[in-house]
């Protein structure tokens, strides 16, 4: 099961990590440093430098950069050039909906598995692609950016 | 002394896979207790844990026995004295731990990134909307400076538009994508480009269909949107805070 990782066209602009360790490093920094089970008794007793790498400063700087960048890259933009989606998003989102979602819910699943826990903590470690890190990372990197975003 | 790594829990009854090593390559074991198992190994000692290496091999461990059972994924760092791992760990919290893995049981999660691609989404939200197209027009070619306020308003303006795109088309993709999950949990991001980062347990037959869904979108939204698939893996972001 783990190994579903080649697969035909379809993927189109789906990129994969099946887990398994070979790849994604902050795939799984965000599963397995801001989620799992953690029950009182490993607090007590987890070694010496453990708790530093558990996920909780977060940074929040002034959205000033994050603004700033934006309207650098608006600025940049060129108009009129390539990889403009012929249709917009809302309109293909649309289509989708309407024809995709269609016969493959069926009904089987039961809805009543509810979720199943409170979440831990809430991971946004969302730069996947980037530096390995060759380090043991003791302490989450710093954000210079926004954190403000709710959903 | 026996410092001992717990990766996660499981049934008592796997068979641990052949081969499976943990942190530093120890063997990793199944100790079991009244139906319960967790699953160890020695602890690497005489240095802080949190290398590179150190992560994938908790992950791979976890994530290899997934692929067959459910595993309750443990955070990364749990350590305890080897004796512990019955007396502290599983004899105490039996039921709950139980009734968790019972609850999951059958499922494993998938996670589900999508970005906007930057041009795209910016192009859209200048056409969109005269002021940003107006104050885009204004700071061209004025250096920062010169044009400070107006690119502050500029950037929340359009930081503010694709935000506000990115709740919408990511509710969407987010509710799309449910239908093939037992449960979903859309996390909190900061990135204003990110729309969608939300992990969804999976019951295991149904792996092809949701797998499929992904790639839907993700062909229909070809030069749009950019998706990022994790899993299967353990489920993660669905077990709760036991103690």
């Amino acid at each position: 099961m783990t190994v579903a990782s080649q697969r035909g066209d379809a993927s189109g602009s789906v990129e994969r990590y099946t887990g398994g360790g070979s790849s994604g490093l902050a795939d799984v920094v965000e599963m397995i440093l801001d989620k799992g089970l953690v029950i009182d008794v490993f607090v007590r007793v987890s070694l010496v430098g453990i708790e530093i790498l558990t996920i909780d400063a977060r940074i929040v700087v002034a959205s000033v950069d994050t603004f700033l960048r934006f309207a650098e890259a608006t600025n940049r933009l060129d108009l009129y050039g390539k990889g403009k989606g012929g249709k917009d998003l809302p309109e293909m989102m649309e289509g989708i909906t309407e024809g995709g979602a269609k016969g493959k819910t069926g009904g089987v699943l039961d809805a009543a598995a509810d979720k199943v826990g409170e979440l831990l903590g809430g991971g946004d470690d969302e730069e996947e692609d980037e530096e390995p890190a060759e380090q043991p990372r003791r302490r989450p990197r710093p954000r210079e950016r926004s954190r403000e975003r709710e959903r | 002394m026996s410092p001992t790594y717990v990766y996660g829990l499981v049934r008592a009854d796997l068979a641990v896979p052949a081969g499976l090593d943990g942190l530093d390559g120890a063997p990793v074991e199944l100790v079991a207790h009244e139906g319960l198992g967790a699953l160890v190994s020695a602890a690497p000692t005489g240095r802080p844990l949190g290398t590179r290496e150190d992560l994938f091999a908790h992950e791979r461990v976890v994530d290899a026995v997934a692929a067959e059972v459910t595993v309750l994924p443990m955070r990364f760092g749990s350590v305890i004295e080897r004796p512990a791992v019955v007396d502290e760990l599983l004899a105490p919290h039996l039921a709950e731990l139980d009734a968790a893995i019972a609850d999951l049981d059958g499922h494993v999660q998938y996670s589900v990134k999508g970005r906007y691609e930057r041009e795209v989404v910016l192009r859209e939200v200048v056409v969109a909307d005269p002021e940003i197209a107006e104050l885009r027009e204004r700071v061209h070619g004025v250096p920062e400076e010169a044009s400070y306020e107006d690119r502050m308003r500029l950037g929340e303006l359009v930081v503010g538009a694709i935000e506000e795109r990115a709740r919408r088309d990511g509710g969407r993709m987010h509710e799309m994508l449910s239908a093939q999950a037992a449960a979903s949990v859309a996390r909190p991001s900061s990135d204003p480009e990110q729309v969608l980062d939300s992990a969804f347990l999976v019951p295991r037959d149904r792996l092809h269909e949701f797998e499929h869904a992904v790639d839907q979108l993700g062909t229909d939204l070809a030069g749009t949107v950019r998706f990022r698939l994790i899993g299967p893996v353990a489920p993660y972001d669905f077990v709760a805070a036991a103690g």
